[in-house]
């Protein structure tokens, strides 16, 4: 993994950040480098800073993010005020000179707290809140090279040579980036094409001058610098690289797993998928179509793709914690009435709105006990993006083979990272879609001669009754005891079939060596960082295992404690974006084996790997110590 | 296959008190659903929570009978997923004004082809008698402690307002009326809403049969025309809009009842979707095929790549 690089783009949040990572991962990809690129951004459309942060290797697809980063180019100039930190020795630093006069002190965009805690430091270490004392300390204490370039004289050649009306040339200012790190990294013109061609697919003018000002950029760096940044060769064995968000990869997925009506509100960071499938919702002539429907809340969502359930088409619906907690009382009506429903549940930092637009692990047992009473459910997470696109497809099979709601988590660290993943191979997918009434005899919807009843259809050639009651076979309200004693069992009866019947590797991973003295215990996106930093544990002699959980309703409970088992309960850490543990304590839960012992980070921003690793030896040496938490990341 | 109005009927006993004005809803639903030939299979009654969410398990068509205000959402996905059901919602004035207001208005915006029939008696009956939407400021019925302190909405010039396409009012113990109402409404091709006045026999002791009696008069009786036809000029079809909400403001010594306002002229949800997904109509979610004779997804792997083409970089 050494031969890896880290690099950062920064900038307000309008000036095409988006647009140079996307070109950028293209690029790469078409060379043949694996990339993720995760994007972290405030609550607003422009003006506050933001930021790319993408790890390049040329051997494997990379998930786990670290600092310090070998490159940062900045946009404007706060963009160094907040990373300065972050960039490595020797690094690389790119800026635009017209911003080198900063003070810190003026910058509006920057909130207060945020700034003092910045001009604190800068006043400690480099006596000036000025932007250009600052990049001199870097250059002189840290040896960081700086790129100071002119961005308005780079803008004006396209001015120049293509009569872009000056007011509009600052458009382009996304490509200043782009052609920074790819005359150092060294991609050449067609690879820079290729990425740009993607980007701006038919708009030709627009291609052109991207192409020009970013090979152009290119070519004027590598003169001077050369390209210090280039990687090896790409040794990755895909052909085809699927260049995909998590909301992306999600949505595909379920296109795959046979959703066709869609129901969601907006929300942070789930909207984008029901965007995804509504522009790619003509599936064919002879296929139909993927009805995408935005309803007037998250009560409308859920009740309106319970309705579609109903009729025998796969539905769902997208959505975060603010949403999710209005779907609730809903969410019990689909588990009492035996409702197969999807529901994707993009995580973000709560509680209320909390941090609309950052991630967060903290509603896992929020999502396992919600609504009241009691109700199976299946609550499923994925840790990347090749695990969300199967787990697409498998939350459905699950909810109609189980008729029952499956909520399937994931985190915005997912849905907004890019990836460069294989091409997923549909065939080994397969449609399970249950027991369904085969036509004979006399039809009542709940028939309790069996767990799974027949489902038939509104709309087939019988008639049934359906209620947020308890009922009797046809669906008509009871409130008899013995009928209600056994209507309740059979609903919760299908948590073990599920468990006895569904493959393991939906349910939990693990990697590491089979007799591990070290387990790590996360879910979600912690999965890669957690499984890099075993590696390096390895290295430094421990032999430590991840165990990733999946499925926490129901809880593979046995299988879980003999994997625990394996280790001295002391060397159990939980690995977790909230404070809870909350997948440790689902796991005490469930198994009785107590964890107690956790690296935690609620700000807001992922796990690194850098910051994991101390954490993980300061606990393997101190063990008293029972938790640390972790805050790096702006 | 003629539909006989007895064999409408479930067998679970009608819980409703004796007098109340459900059992004329439930009675004229039943005939409009075996007059207009309705098949059963093909028909679902959706309803709310309280007396009126009773009436899905009393009537032998398909019912759902879902949670508090979300009636009509639950109605709408099944309705979008599959277009050929007839789609019946019954909801309570307080559970489409009040808990469901939302929802209701939502509706209308979408002119989908379902009836919702509103069972309008001014209090909340299943929990013994608070005061609903509809009951007016300063009224006292019965099991209030004090007298109402909030205003009444107009269901009328609220579904006008919000888009709905068919607007009437009915009576529940004037089954002749209702029946035909219903009959219109369902038979009208977007949203229907229908207001229909009932006494409520043990909480409400103002909006009583006699009441109610008095008072009521046939819209169509007196030269009324509420119907827009396609290809109305504009300023028509406002001259329309405004006379019906002002008609809805009349509520006193002489209450109407009748359609307010039909508007054949707006396009259908269904339509609307056409414009989307072009062959929804013929492949709507519920008639496709999302499974190949193996197993497999429907969408192979050339769909997959066909279909997110722009998401896969060929490496060089």
């Amino acid at each position: 993994m050494d031969k890896e690089l880290e690099l950062m783009i920064g900038g307000p949040q309008g000036s095409g950040l988006d647009t140079t990572g996307q070109i950028l991962t293209s690029s790469l990809a078409y060379i043949g480098y694996g990339v993720i690129s995760d994007r972290e951004y405030y609550s607003n459309i422009t003006g506050k800073h933001s930021y790319i942060h993408m790890k390049v290797s040329p051997a494997r697809v990379p998930y786990d993010l670290s600092y310090p980063v070998k490159l940062l180019t900045a946009i404007d100039a706060e963009t160094l005020f907040h990373h300065y930190n972050d960039i490595d020795e020797k690094g690389f630093i790119a800026l635009d000179e017209r911003g080198l006069d900063t003070n810190l002190e003026k910058i509006v965009t920057i909130e207060g707290f945020t700034k003092q805690m910045i001009m604190d430091d800068l006043k400690n270490r480099v006596g000036s809140t000025i932007l250009r004392d600052l990049v001199q300390y870097l250059e002189d204490d840290l040896k960081i090279n700086t790129i100071i370039l002119n961005y308005k004289e780079i803008l004006d050649k396209l001015v120049d040579k293509y009569g872009v009306a000056a007011s509009l040339a600052s458009r382009y200012m996304s490509s200043i980036p782009m052609g920074v790190i790819s005359g150092l990294m060294d991609i050449d013109a067609e690879a820079i094409e290729y990425g740009v061609r993607r980007r701006f697919h038919g708009r030709e003018r627009i291609i052109e001058h991207n192409v020009f000002l970013i090979t152009t950029i290119a070519e004027d760096i590598k003169s001077v610098y050369g390209s210090p940044l280039k990687l090896p060769k790409p040794t990755l064995d895909m052909k085809e690289i699927m260049v995909v968000s998590g909301n992306d990869i999600v949505a595909m997925g379920k296109v795959v797993g046979g959703l066709r009506f869609q129901s969601y509100y907006p929300i942070t960071p789930a909207a984008d998928e029901s965007f995804f499938i509504e522009a790619n919702q003509n599936l064919g002539d002879d296929k139909g179509g993927v009805v995408v429907f935005q309803t007037e809340d998250e009560l409308a969502a859920i009740a309106a793709a319970i309705g579609g359930a109903l009729t025998g088409v796969r539905t769902a619906t997208a959505t975060s914690g603010p949403g999710f907690s209005l779907m609730v009382e809903a969410l019990g009506w689909a588990g009492n009435s035996e409702v197969p429903l999807v529901i994707t549940y993009y995580q973000r930092g709560g509680p209320a709105t909390g941090l609309p637009t950052r991630g967060g692990q903290s509603d896992l047992l929020f999502t396992m006990f919600a609504s009241h009473g009691e109700f199976p459910r299946v609550v499923l997470a994925s840790g990347d993006h090749e695990e969300a696109f199967e787990d697409s497809i498998i939350a459905f099979n699950l909810a109609e083979k189980y008729q029952l709601p499956v909520i399937h988590l994931l985190d915005k660290y997912l849905a907004n990272s890019i990836a460069t993943i294989r091409v997923p191979d549909i065939d080994q997918f397969t449609i399970d879609r249950g027991i369904i009434y085969n036509g004979n005899g006399d039809y009542v919807r709940f028939d309790t001669s069996k767990t799974i009843s027949p489902r038939a259809f509104l709309g087939d050639d019988v008639i049934m009754w359906h209620t947020g009651n308890e009922h009797n076979e046809e669906g008509h309200n009871t409130e008899d005891p013995i009928l209600r004693e056994r209507m309740y069992r059979k609903r919760m009866e299908k948590l073990e079939l599920i468990i006895k019947e569904t493959p393991k590797k939906y349910m939990y991973r693990y990697y590491g060596p089979e007799n591990p003295e070290v387990i790590l215990l996360g879910w979600g996106f912690v999965k890669h960082v957690s499984i890099s930093a075993i590696k390096h544990l390895e290295k430094e002699g421990y032999k430590a295992g991840y165990l990733h959980l999946k499925m926490f309703m129901p809880f593979p409970e046995e299988d879980i404690v003999n994997i625990l088992n394996k280790v001295d309960r002391n060397n159990i850490i939980a690995v977790e974006n909230n404070i809870m543990l909350q997948a440790a304590k689902a796991t005490s839960l469930f198994t009785g084996i107590r964890i107690d012992r956790g690296i935690k980070k609620y700000t807001g921003r992922p796990i690194y790997l850098h910051e994991l690793l101390e954490a993980l030896r300061d606990l393997l040496n101190n063990r008293n110590k029972k938790e640390v938490v972790l805050t790096y990341g702006s | 296959m003629v539909v006989d109005i007895k064999a409408l009927r479930t067998e679970v006993w009608v819980d409703w008190c004796p007098g109340c004005g459900n059992f004329g809803i439930l009675n004229a639903t039943q005939r409009a659903i075996a007059e207009l030939n309705l098949e059963p299979n093909k028909t679902v009654v959706v309803s709310g929570i309280g007396c009126s969410g009773k009436t899905s398990h009393f009537i032998n068509v398909n019912g759902v009978h879902t949670l508090h205000g979300r009636a009509i959402p639950f109605a709408t996905g099944i309705k979008i997923a599959n277009p050929e059901l007839t789609v019946i919602v019954h909801g309570g004035d307080g559970d489409l004004l009040g808990i469901g207001a939302g929802h209701f208005i939502a509706l209308g915006r979408r002119n989908l082809d379902i009836t919702v029939v509103m069972h309008n008696n001014g209090v909340y009956g299943l929990t013994k008698g608070q005061a609903s939407p509809t009951l007016f400021r300063g009224l006292k019925t019965k099991a209030l402690p004090q007298p109402n302190i909030q205003d009444a909405v107009n269901p009328i010039a609220l579904a006008i307002a919000s888009g709905y396409t068919f607007v009437a009012r009915t009576y529940s113990l004037n089954i002749k009326h209702y029946v035909e109402t219903l009959k219109m409404a369902i038979n009208h091709k977007g949203t229907a809403f229908i207001d229909v006045l009932q006494p409520c026999v043990v909480y409400n002791d103002i909006y009583t049969k006699d009441f109610f009696k008095e008072r009521m008069y046939i819209l169509e009786k007196n030269g009324w025309d509420p119907v827009v036809e396609p290809g109305t000029p504009t300023e028509t079809i406002e001259e329309k809009i405004k006379k019906a909400i002002e008609k809805s403001l009349e509520w006193g010594d002489k209450i109407p009842i009748g359609v307010f306002y039909h508007n054949k002229a707006v396009p259908e949800f269904g339509e609307r979707l056409n414009t989307q997904i072009p062959n929804y109509t013929e492949l709507p979610p519920a008639k496709q095929k999302i499974a190949r004779d193996d197993g497999k997804p429907i969408i192979t792997n050339s769909d997959f790549r066909r279909l997110f083409s722009r998401y896969i970089v060929t490496r060089r």
